[in-house]
């Protein structure tokens, strides 16, 4: 009916900004009740500072058509007093699905919203406070690490603020290292930063720190000759030998395996890498002693023979035989002396010995709208593995390079319960395919070369009142608040369940604290504690308010995963329908009285059904769509372990126009102008063929081209005559000294740089076949098998109906 | 006619055969009355410069179950074109190339001069030589460098043509590859596991499929051959495998004390035989193990890794206390029997100075035709000599060693062969010539000696089947043919017969032609062979006692003497040392096993029942010689009494080399006088028996030990435990002050064995 509009609406507004530097949401002509109306609906409540006003703003989903702000959102800041939103944990690192804590598990129920936090407990930072101390001061009751939200009584008592018992401050405290002053220690550097981390005494080691240990495990048959990634793997880690993380201890060592498993003795002093071939791999046993895991230092010359000879010493090959599990058993084997990092690399189904799998897949089922089989492990073999990985502080990641179905819903049990990363390349192919060659050569680089902690335990604890109930991520649960990590990357993120046991109404502040504790690459123990502090509320409107949408989808998300392995997929979709369902009508029978017709969401919320919608439609969760089992299963896998931001792109990619971009608005960095387009919604309508559009994917960005596109663009920026001449299949955009092009490229750049994977850029021609990945996430529009964002928002009301 | 020693030795010149008896007596009672049976020492490739080899096939009978090698007993009828087979009387047409032969131009192997001949036939594509070397690496860093340095020498020795693999173990067994470059590669298995040789061969990827498309089909051995990157032509192989040899480490795994090294030694064995049992089934090949020490877990483990629990001794064996014995043994025979079956030959060197299960492997050598050496270690020039001989080649420059021998034995119709003693298997081949009475290895008229050298020998006994009352047999003579078919070593496929023949004689009437026809030497190292057969599944003194009673009946039969009167016995000349030979023999380490360890008494037993005629009587009765200033060197009698201060001794017992001064000689030799000029007498009897000494250590195989000792010395107690002891502690003192050395020891001496004997050969309750 009335949900249409014209193609250049949304070019038209500008930005505006408040006071603080902040993106408003204020952006759409269509008419809402004015402040008094509002405060009317709020039941009278004052004092509700302006930003919560406008996110308790009503907004009748089927009327408003503009919902997105002109920047990416950005998460909701937490109601607290200045000098606590000063020193509160980064929402990067640290999130809660409710950015006000509702005082009972009833106004939580009440309010049909998840309770949650979403961590990124070991990204990278800029700037990390090391304290090395002799005394780590910690609650004596609950063991909290000493943090800015606790409470100084006076100089020598501080009184816990997840169990309110009052502790003593330790004499080496009244020292403050930082300001070299005695008598301060509210300005200990502990008590100044939420997130801090301390070099661990002994205390905090059960054997002495293991040195950095990486083995790597490579699939040499025929089928991985084939997709030809030996050889790039090869380059690529002779090209970071050095920059392996780890000291002069490091140890390293490989194994390949066909249908037979091949050892390396990288001993110190042999004049070439000798290989050992173990056949036996119903019964595998490590060959030889003490000579297959060396120290990288003394064996690096071996290490790079070896490195330079692999591609060539099975470019032959014609054993098409993979025995996979006998190689991770191993791998187990070489490992469990000292723990460390396992990367396998697989290009095909296992097909021989422990861990055989057989093809689940069924081509004719992938765009079924009966559900999805085979979600869940064929053989508990790979999870056993992994426990056992897990035990000895070994974690396993796994890089799948397979064109055909390789069960990978059965191989990532052993990275999920080690803690592991899981990468995957569907369609690779060194020759056929560089757009994922490129991306493999720049994940290896990031892989190989990030930050990494061994022999870790993540332990979350929480004020009084709060419990945890479900972890999500990859990690083996020791005990209730207690993760084993054999691995900790920067790059993985954890969601955690909570519920309200107790009620919070005595105070005003709830805390939750992540305490991860491992031993860096250098071999020191070390803690990292990120606390985060968020005010507590009794009312239903304040909970609404503070809700953070983007952590709401992604814990719904994590959960619908696990409904959809542990029950079924239409069960998982059909919650997250409830999902939005559930929050429309708590909030029109609880908070708005507004008595509209139509679909009503506080404003905070109003991206919730789009957000839903687009988590139904995407990969792991769609139907209908032809969609291969391992993708989706690998889609499954990201959700669990990416950090926010980017499955909140994964799921509502952002979508910009380049081509009419301005330097209205624009970040000036260092001499380099980054434009700041607006986004625009996932339509097909709001695309037009004389435009270029920027989609990002979080993992992959589309440069979509129109048939149309103003052939300046084309020139300045893709170095094209014409729109004919742009190749198919292109994947990079040229480094041109054209204006245009340097724009584009800063943009690019400056998307890609917080993120800790490159993303791969695909430059998508209207007519060509690519653009179908495309146009699936163009989100709001109706697909083959799915509705259209207002058919949705129709289907909701009918829900609601009945 | 020539005496009888002439006719041995121009029968053992040209045909390698040494028969007990030249006569045979006519009939099968008759025969058994001999005690001696009828039988052979043969040396199939006994090396005669002087017979080149003809290049074409032999004719053979065309009687299917006869295919007797036309030879010079045969009559021809030079006019028909025919030839009647002389084992089975079938009249055979000769081929058509035969279509020239006159009385004036006859085929060699018609003419009496080529009763041994030998032909090169073609026999499918020449197979190069195999060499497999398997190394144990549980050694001290000494032996092990050692024996490296000799692999690698031995590399050069090797024809460039041989295909050479290598094998090392230690807790995990390596089968190396030798084709690859740039990274040195090896397939490993687990030492501790039983594997079938399909598994090895699959976990070797020797049944892997050839092109994609087809997998999991065996291969074809030809094309295994051509694809077994473990045994590559040394000509390609050398540099990478010497490189390979110097890169050998000792085993990794770390040995705790009181422990002894986890070595694999029966699944290495099993990995080598069945790589070759998958790439050259019935190709001739050498297996060389080298060990230094036992087989102390997996298949085939003779003793555990706690060093607190010693290895099995004569002792522990008596009283059923060896515990992995039978395991073990029964395991390696097994190996050597599937080895064997394919033509291939296991060699061990074992250095080690505790013993390294000699006993239960032993198998493995004596069945397939392979080589013990034994020595204390790698590092000693005993090992790297001997090893140096295996590789070493005749006046033709071509190797001493053949391989997959084929030995068949046809008689005619008034004998039947009743088994082999020697270093090989049975090929169960049931002839008619075939007698049900075994000796040695029997029931078959085949066997199969998978390597041989030109000193190969081997026992093989008859019996005679005509019936007392039969005339004697047609032609008076009967008939033996030996055909062994071989590979050489420079790869040709040949063919060597050797017929002989032998006049019945009737023994009513004819017992001293009989008597006469006695080749003593030969009947002893027979009975002697035959004694150590048993010995190996008897009880000693069950042995002894058989062959006491063997040789109170010769002597009953043969003896002059009047009944129950000792002093009267005689024996006549060609019977008269068989006696000392025997009570040296029931002294021999072949048969007292108490002074020496399992492994020890398996070693001699191994080298007496392979070595010719010659050298089995050396170890029999070793040989001594004196050396003095009242004349040139002499052999003396093995006995107490050649002990002499004023003499040097040289004591050859095939084994060990004695040089002994006497206590004279050795104080002189002490106060130096071999320094001054004016003793340059003194000097030179020094030097000839060290000169004596050299020449044999020069060509003996195994290189014996070589002892140099003097009166009084430790080491003396080797010649002294040779030695007749005519004066012991026992009578010496009852005899007054006599020449010569007393010995401290319980034996009887050959005065009282001879004494003895005498008295029961005349007693008439005998
Ligand atoms: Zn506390
Ligand atoms: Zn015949």
């Amino acid at each position: 009916p009335a949900y249409r509009q014209g193609p250049s609406a949304h070019t038209e507004s500008s930005p505006s900004r408040d006071l603080y530097g902040q993106p408003s949401y204020q952006q759409c002509p269509q008419p809402f009740p004015n402040l008094s109306q509002l405060s009317a609906a709020l039941g009278g409540l004052s004092g509700v500072p302006e930003l919560e006003v406008e996110a308790l703003r009503p907004v009748n989903l089927l009327q408003e058509r503009n919902l997105l702000p002109p920047r990416p959102l950005e998460a909701p800041e937490p109601n607290l007093s200045p000098d606590l939103k000063k020193v509160n944990c980064s929402p990067q690192t640290f999130r809660c699905t409710l950015s006000s804590i509702p005082h009972t598990q009833a106004l939580l129920n009440k309010a049909r919203l998840p309770l949650g936090l979403l961590l990124h407990p070991f990204r990278d930072l800029q700037q990390l406070p090391v304290i090395t101390s002799n005394t780590i001061v910690r609650c004596r009751s609950c063991r909290t690490y000493i943090n800015p939200f606790v409470t100084f009584l006076d100089q020598r008592r501080w009184k816990c603020n997840l169990c309110y018992r009052v502790n003593d401050v330790p004499d080496e405290f009244m020292y403050n290292p930082v300001t070299r002053s005695y008598g301060e220690p509210h300005k200990r550097p502990e008590v100044q930063n939420a997130t801090v981390e301390f070099i661990a005494s002994s205390d905090y080691m059960l054997r002495p720190p293991q040195p950095a240990v990486y083995l790597f495990v490579l699939d040499v048959s025929h089928n991985a000759v084939e997709a030809g990634y030996l050889k790039y793997f090869c380059e690529s880690l002779l090209e970071n030998l050095d920059k392996l993380p780890g000291d002069t201890r490091t140890r390293v060592g490989f194994l390949t395996f066909d249908s037979t498993i091949h050892f390396y003795n990288l001993q110190e002093g042999l004049s070439q890498p000798q290989m050992l071939v173990v056949s036996d791999i119903d019964d595998i046993f490590i060959p030889s002693h003490d000579s297959l895991m060396v120290n990288l230092k003394e064996s690096k010359e071996l290490v790079k023979d070896l490195l330079t000879s692999l591609p060539r010493m099975f470019s032959q090959s014609r054993e098409t035989h993979s025995a996979l599990g006998p190689a991770l058993q191993a791998a187990f084997k070489l490992m469990v002396p000292t723990g460390g990092r396992v990367s396998v690399f697989q290009t095909q189904l296992p097909t021989r010995g422990a861990g055989t799998l057989q093809s689940r897949e069924d081509p004719n089922q992938r765009s079924s709208k009966k559900g999805v089989q085979h979600l869940g492990p064929a053989t508990d073999f790979y999870k056993k593995l992994a426990l056992d990985c897990s035990g000895q502080q070994i974690g396993v990641d796994l890089f799948l390079l397979s064109s055909q179905y390789a069960d990978l819903a059965s191989l990532a049990c052993m990275s999920k319960y080690s803690a592991g990363s899981i990468f995957y390349y569907p369609s690779f192919h060194c020759i056929h395919n560089p757009a994922e060659l490129e991306k493999f050569q720049k994940d290896l680089e990031r892989y190989l070369t990030r930050k990494i902690g061994f022999e870790a335990v993540m332990r979350i604890r929480c004020t009084k009142g709060l419990s945890i109930h479900t972890f999500h991520g990859n990690f083996f649960v020791r005990s209730t608040d207690l993760l084993s990590l054999a691995n900790v990357n920067p790059d993985s993120a954890f969601a955690v369940q909570m519920s309200i046991d107790d009620s919070l109404a005595d105070s005003s502040l709830a805390c939750f604290q992540a305490a991860l504790l491992y031993t860096s690459s250098k071999g020191k123990r070390r803690i990292r504690v990120h606390t985060l502090c968020l005010p507590v509320v009794n009312q239903l409107s304040e909970v609404y308010a503070g809700a953070d949408v983007q952590a709401i989808t992604c814990l719904l998300a994590n959960m619908a995963i696990d409904r959809s392995i542990s029950s079924s997929l239409l069960d998982a979709r059909d919650a997250l329908v409830n999902a939005v369902v559930d929050l429309v009508s708590a909030y029109k029978s609880n908070v708005s009285n507004l008595q509209q017709s139509g679909l009503v969401l506080p404003a905070a919320m109003r991206l919730f059904p789009l957000y839903i919608l687009a988590l139904l439609k995407q990969k792991a969760l769609r139907t209908g769509t032809s969609t291969r089992l391992d993708e989706r299963v690998f889609a499954m896998c990201e959700f669990k372990t990416q950090p926010l931001q980017q499955l909140t792109r994964m799921v509502h990619p952002d979508l910009y126009r380049l081509d009419n971009m301005s330097d209205q608005g624009a970040l000036h960095l260092n001499d380099t102008v980054v434009p700041q387009p607006h986004l625009v919604h996932l339509s097909a309508e709001r695309l037009s063929r004389d435009g270029a559009f920027l989609m990002d994917c979080g993992n992959v960005f589309y440069l979509w081209i129109g048939k149309c596109c103003n052939e300046m663009f084309i020139r300045d920026v893709l170095g094209c005559p014409n729109y004919a001449s742009v190749p198919p299949n292109m994947s990079h955009i040229p480094e041109l000294e054209t204006h245009l092009s340097e724009r584009v490229r800063a943009f690019l750049d400056w998307l890609q740089d917080n993120r800790a994977f490159s993303s791969s850029i695909h430059v998508v021609k209207d007519d060509a076949s690519a653009k179908a990945t495309f146009f699936q996430n163009l989100v709001e529009d109706r697909s083959d098998s799915a509705s259209s964002y207002y058919e949705f928002l129709q289907h909701i009301q009918l829900q609601m109906a009945k | 006619m020539a005496t009888y020693q002439e006719f041995i030795q121009q029968n053992e010149d040209r045909d390698g055969v040494r028969f007990s008896w030249n006569f045979w007596p006519s009939s099968r009672l008759e025969a058994t009355r001999l005690v001696v049976p009828i039988s052979c020492l043969f040396t199939p490739l006994k090396e005669r410069p002087d017979l080149p080899p003809v290049q074409y096939e032999p004719v053979l009978c065309s009687r299917a179950n006869c295919k007797a090698v036309l030879n010079p007993l045969c009559q021809v009828d030079f006019r028909a074109k025919i030839w009647a087979c002389n084992f089975c009387f079938q009249r055979n047409p000769f081929p058509p190339s035969y279509a020239g032969i006159s009385e004036v131009n006859q085929p060699a192997e018609l003419m009496p001069q080529f009763s041994t001949i030998e032909y090169i036939v073609q026999r499918g594509p020449p197979a190069p030589l195999i060499f497999l070397y398997v190394v144990d690496t549980c050694l001290e860093e000494e032996d092990l460098q050692a024996l490296k340095e000799s692999l690698q020498m031995s590399l050069s020795l090797l024809p460039p043509n041989a295909l050479v693999g290598l094998i090392t173990f230690g807790r995990m067994v390596q089968v190396h590859e030798l084709s690859c470059e740039g990274i040195a590669k090896s397939y490993v298995f687990r030492g501790t596991k039983d594997l079938s040789s399909k598994q090895i061969q699959e976990m070797l990827g020797l049944t892997k499929p050839g092109a994609p498309g087809q997998q999991g089909r065996p291969m074809a051995p030809q094309d295994a051959a051509a694809s077994c990157r473990f045994l590559q032509p040394v000509h390609k192989v050398d540099m990478n495998l010497t490189d390979l040899l110097g890169e050998l480490q000792r085993d990794p795994w770390p040995v705790p004390q009181g422990k002894r090294p986890l070595r694999s030694t029966g699944v290495a064995l099993s990995v080598a035989v069945g790589l070759l049992e998958g790439a050259f089934p019935n190709t001739g090949a050498r297996v060389m193990l080298f060990v230094g020490g036992p087989p102390t877990q997996g298949p085939g483990m003779v003793v555990g890794d706690e060093l607190k629990t010693p290895i099995r001794s004569w002792h522990d064996i008596q009283k059923d206390n060896a515990r992995h014995l039978k395991k073990a043994t029964k395991y390696y025979e097994a190996l050597a029997n599937r080895s064997a079956a394919n033509g291939h030959s296991i060699d061990i060197y074992a250095c080690a100075l505790d013993q390294t299960g000699l006993l239960e492997m032993k198998c493995l050598s004596n069945l397939t035709g392979g080589h013990i050496v034994m020595g204390d270690s790698f590092n000693t020039s005993l090992f790297k000599q001997t090893f140096q001989r295996v590789f070493s080649k005749d006046y033709n420059g071509d190797f001493r060693m053949a391989f997959g021998g084929i030995l068949e034995v046809k008689t005619s119709r008034e004998l039947k062969v009743c088994g082999t003693i020697g270093p090989c298997v049975s090929l169960n081949s049931k002839g008619s010539c075939v007698s049900e009475n075994e000796m040695g290895v029997g029931g078959t008229n085949q066997w199969k000696v998978c390597s041989l050298n030109p000193s190969t020998t081997l026992g093989i006994y008859f019996e005679v089947v005509n019936q007392h009352n039969a005339p004697i047999p047609q032609g008076g003579r009967g008939a033996i043919q030996f055909v062994t078919q071989y590979q050489h070593s420079n790869t040709q496929r040949r063919i060597r017969v050797t017929t002989i023949a032998r006049n019945w004689a009737d023994a009513q009437t004819q017992i001293q032609h009989i008597e006469s026809s006695f080749d003593q030497e030969a009947a002893a190292v027979l009975m002697a062979r035959l004694g150590v057969f048993r010995a190996e599944s008897e009880e000693g003194p069950d042995v002894l006692r058989w062959l006491d009673r063997q040789l109170i009946r010769l002597c009953q039969k043969f003896g002059q003497f009047n009944k129950d009167d000792p002093t009267s016995f005689k024996l006549s000349e060609s019977l008269s040392l068989y006696p000392q030979f025997m009570f040296h023999l029931r002294r021999s380490p072949f048969l007292q096993v108490f002074n020496n360890s399992p492994d020890e008494s398996s070693y001699y037993r191994h080298h007496f029942v392979r070595q010719d005629l010659t050298q089995s009587l050396i170890m029999v009765q070793p040989i001594l010689y004196s050396y003095s200033f009242y004349g040139p060197p002499e052999p003396v009698l093995l006995d107490s009494s050649s002990i002499l201060p004023d003499r040097i001794l040289l004591m050859d017992t095939f084994f060990q080399l004695v040089i002994y001064h006497g206590e004279t000689i050795a104080q002189w030799r002490k106060a130096g006088y071999q320094e001054m000029a004016e003793y340059e007498n003194f000097k030179q009897l020094l030097q000839a028996p060290l000169d004596d000494a050299q020449e044999i250590l020069q060509t003996r195989f195994p290189m014996p030990r070589y002892i140099d000792t003097e009166h009084g010395g430790s080491q003396a107690r080797f010649l002294l435990s040779k030695v007749n002891p005519s004066q012991t502690h026992n009578n010496l003192y009852g005899w007054g002050q006599e020449t010569g050395a007393p010995i401290l020891t319980d034996d009887v001496s050959l005065q009282v064995f001879m004494d003895h004997l005498k008295k029961l050969a005349v007693s008439s309750s005998a």
